[in-house]
């Protein structure tokens, strides 16, 4: 009997709960993003998921924010001024600018955060990349960060833009690595309403803030574990904007009235890479290096020939069904100016591909249809291993594969868990072929240096190249305060590498989002670079009159 | 005193099962490849520097015990060092402190994530554990009281296609229909909500609720029909039911009365293990329907490498598992005195 009453009332409630849903007549102005996954921490120092970014921009202020054509422009201050030997920079901080909880944003909290960021090496990203130049942080009372360098760099910009200011009367008292910072004070566009982890994150609007104020009440980042389940949740209105969807979903939406899909280049990239282990067995790394590559991938002509074996375009069509551009190199065209669009892919050619190949002495020895090392001693038979949770890795093993097989080159294929790849890749090379990627910072820095000697025992580099050339205009690519100079050697860079065939880029993937048209206008989609979450669209869309 | 004796010695067994558990758990995450300071993080913009630094913090520059430094790869090390500067004591000395230590990935403590989620967890299985052993049961037995009837055929064969649906296939296929009618596909309540009525808050955690909740039930309730049909089948077959009909009981009585308490016995003991490994295999459930529950959260620890939040998590699973088992143990000898006589 207790069981009868017990289900009767659960299915009151249902009831109810279908029923239900009526509310008071003034509705805030609510804007619903959809997003697959969460942040996985608010404490800015802690947090590695771009998620956690995306709310990081909103909330709080940097010195520099990042605009969708790739500039950067100042935020919080009212000047930069950099001394003749670019080591000591002076920002005046604005007058004015409150935290959310009323007290004044002054320079001191700027040079304590930044102290802060320096000092902890706990913290992976602000830590170690961005404030490596930092020699010291002072304020002055005129309201002033000076800020000095050890070396004069080009990319400041780039390095304070991801460096949140923090409010030095809270984060003093608490512990730098422990605090969950949930209630997140800070001095952006929008404050931190309602935080339930792994559910959703509620911001409104900051009423106060000095720069545009949103004309939107609320924004909501709703979680959700799969992105299918967001495609569906726009398609029934449950969200107004998602900014991720599997390809597959892509033709779908845009059948779909009332949703708008946004095709373009992302802002944060991913560029995905075919990975060709080149580490000589003679110069192994000494801490783990086992370079069991196969010796053929040591000679260009194989890797070139490879290259001229390779259909992006199939690729593109197929993997991403159309949403991409073929790659060059791992300076994606996401990164606008540091792009070097000049370079001249390898032609899709199957017969030069088997020429190439022919000429350097790969021949078919045994008649198995596999060509062979000159010498005989194997056969070009390539390990292809991918991270077991990519979607995309599986299909493009497939066609390589086939694309290869035309000029007698045959795989192994294997997906396998990522953290065992990672253990295959670098500094260990224990492999021939890897598909894999990387997610590009704004400034080409970061991932130019994948390609430098020194990444190699660091594990970064997953390729083993050694370039002293490249190495060099690595260097000098980094002090080069000249803007028009240093951007010609970042696009010579690219040259050296893609005349060597370090890699072979695929495709650059574009990212595809969308949003409803009945619910706000106003979205930025007119830009280089394509972000409906970003701060751009979010301080100008109105609700749909 | 028979019942006493064999109540202490399944408490003793469980207790040392969860001890074995304990140990078990430390290791087998150890023994995997992947270094959690890197895991899922892909990226030259972390230095070496970093990564050391994170070692530190999490407590992974210390050797894993004594004599070995790492385990994958396995690298030897000191066997004279204090037992308790290596990571395996310092795990078992903060769990005898009721500690379960600190997320790798969001650097918060695992007890408070887990209590987050553990109800999250309960109330979606209790829901759908209520309501699929309402249905089974009921179904189960019509069933057999009708058996070889055109019923029990019916019965029996939605049951099968039931139980044997792939859990996340029919999550989605039943997340698309659930979309066009205007149910909620994620989530446990609509953002915002906690601002309004205690009631309305309720309703909408129920329409949430809805749809994983009828993945469960259709899942769970085929396998409970299917054993409740056929473990009255073979009551009903028994000679003190003929005595009973012989007595001019009618079927109710000697259904309500003489068979299903015995008919009751096999399907305690599966509610009880599914009770225990629900908690775990909500896991699909929970993915497709972004519920904020146990499954989702190991499902994301196991790709961080997260080793407290695994800790904590497969301990919790190994309780109640046991616990359920325990329970079912205990149960069954107050439900039939046979246990008891041995």
């Amino acid at each position: 009997m207790k069981q009868k009453v017990l289900y009767i009332v659960l299915l009151a409630a249902l009831l109810l709960a279908a029923c239900g849903g009526g509310g008071s007549a003034e509705q805030p102005v609510v804007v619903r993003v959809g997003k697959a996954g969460s942040p996985d921490t608010l404490n800015p120092g802690n947090a590695i998921l771009a998620n956690s970014y995306t709310i990081f921009e909103l909330v709080y202020d940097s010195m520099y924010e990042l605009n969708l054509d790739g500039s950067f422009r100042l935020s919080i201050a009212d000047s930069a001024a950099v001394s003749d030997d670019g080591l000591t920079w002076t920002f005046k901080i604005k007058d004015g600018i409150k935290w959310h909880d009323g007290e004044p944003l002054t320079a001191e909290d700027v040079a304590w955060t930044y102290n802060l960021y320096k000092d902890t090496p706990e913290y992976p990203y602000l830590n170690g990349y961005y404030t490596t130049y930092f020699d010291t942080i002072t304020f002055t009372d005129n309201n002033e960060v000076i800020l000095t360098l050890n070396e004069s760099i080009p990319n400041l910009e780039s390095q304070l833009v991801f460096l949140y200011i923090l409010p030095k009367h809270i984060w003093e008292n608490v512990d730098k690595l422990e605090y969950e910072n949930t209630e997140m004070v800070g001095s952006g566009p929008f404050k931190m309403t309602e935080y339930a982890q792994n559910e959703f994150v509620r911001l409104s609007a900051n009423t106060e803030y000095f720069g545009t104020q949103p004309k939107v009440d609320e924004v909501i980042f709703q979680s959700f574990d799969n992105q299918d389940a967001l495609v569906q949740a726009i398609k029934a209105g449950q969200v107004d904007m998602i900014t991720e969807m599997p390809s597959t979903a892509a033709a779908s939406l845009k059948e779909e009235p009332n949703v708008e899909l946004v095709v373009g280049a992302p802002l944060s990239p991913y560029v995905a890479d075919i990975i060709f282990n080149q580490m000589d067995p003679e110069n192994c790394p000494e801490d783990g290096g086992i370079c069991s590559g196969h010796p053929a991938l040591l000679d260009k002509n194989v890797r070139l020939a490879m290259a001229h074996a390779t259909n992006k375009q199939q690729l593109i069509d197929v993997v991403l069904l159309g949403l991409g551009k073929p790659g060059l190199t791992l300076i994606p065209d996401g990164l606008g100016v540091w792009y070097n669009n000049s370079i001249q892919d390898y032609a899709f050619d199957v017969d030069l591909a088997n020429q190439t190949l022919d000429n350097a002495g790969y021949v078919d020895a045994d008649g198995d249809g596999i060509r062979d090392m000159p010498d005989g001693s194997r056969s070009l038979t390539f390990r292809m291993n991918w991270p077991s949770d990519s979607i995309e890795a599986p299909r493009m093993a497939e066609l390589l594969g086939e694309m290869w097989s035309a000029i007698g080159i045959a795989l192994e294929p294997s997906a396998v868990d990522p953290d065992a790849l990672t253990a295959q890749c670098c500094p260990a090379f224990d492999f021939d072929i890897m598909i894999w990627g990387w997610y590009s910072d704004p400034d080409p820095s970061s991932l130019l240096y994948v390609y430098t000697t020194d990444a190699i025992p660091y594990g970064s580099s997953e390729t083993g190249y050694s370039n002293p050339a490249y190495d060099e205009l690595y260097v000098k690519q980094q002090t080069e305060l000249n803007f028009d100079a240093r951007k010609d050697i970042v696009w010579e860079m690219q040259k050296l590498v893609h005349d060597d065939v370090v890699y072979i880029i695929p495709y650059y993937s574009a990212a595809v989002q969308a949003y409803r048209t009945d619910r706000f206008t106003g979205w930025i989609t007119d830009q280089a670079k394509v972000e409906l979450s970003d701060v751009t669209s979010l301080l100008v869309i109105e609700p749909v009159k | 005193m028979n019942r006493t004796r064999i109540i202490l010695r399944k408490s003793a067994w469980a207790i040392f099962t969860i001890f074995i558990v304990i140990i078990f758990n430390f290791f087998l995450f150890r023994v995997l490849p992947g270094d959690p300071a890197r895991a899922g993080i892909r990226d030259p913009r972390l230095k070496k520097e970093a990564i050391e630094a994170l070692q530190v913090k999490f407590g992974l520059d210390k050797p894993v015990i004594n004599c070995f430094e790492t385990l994958n790869p396995i690298k030897l090390g000191s066997c004279t060092i204090d037992p308790m500067e290596t990571q395996f004591f310092i795990y078992v000395g903060n769990l005898v402190k009721g500690e379960l230590g600190i997320s790798y990935h969001t650097n918060r403590p695992v007890a408070d994530v887990l209590a987050e989620r553990l109800w999250n967890t309960i109330l979606l299985i209790g829901a759908g554990q209520i309501l699929s052993i309402l249905l089974g049961v009921v179904l189960g037995i019509v069933a057999a009281w009708k058996a070889r009837t055109s019923v029990d055929y019916g019965a029996v064969t939605a049951s099968l296609i039931a139980w044997s649906l792939p859990t996340f296939w029919l999550g989605i296929i039943l997340l698309f229909w659930g979309s066009t009618v205007g149910l909620p596909v994620g989530g446990k309540a609509t953002p915002g909500i906690s601002t309004y009525p205690l009631i309305q808050q309720w309703a909408d955690i129920a329409k949430h609720m809805f749809l994983p909740t009828l993945t469960y039930t259709i899942v769970y309730m085929g396998e409970y029909t299917l054993i409740m049909r056929s473990s009255l089948i073979d009551v009903l077959s028994e000679d003190y039911i003929l005595t009973a009909r012989a007595k001019g009981l009618n079927s109710a009585q000697i259904l309500r009365d003489h068979a299903l308490k015995n008919a009751m016995l096999p399907l305690v003991t599966v509610i009880a293990i599914n009770l225990g490994f629900t908690v775990a295999g909500v896991i699909q459930i929970e993915s497709v329907f972004s519920w904020p529950g146990l499954g989702s959260a190991i499902f994301e620890a196991v790709i961080r490498r997260d080793f407290p939040m695994l800790q904590g998590a497969f301990l919790l699973i190994a309780v109640t598992v046991i616990l359920a088992n325990l329970l079912a143990d205990l149960t069954y000898t107050f439900l039939d005195p046979r246990v008891n006589v041995e």
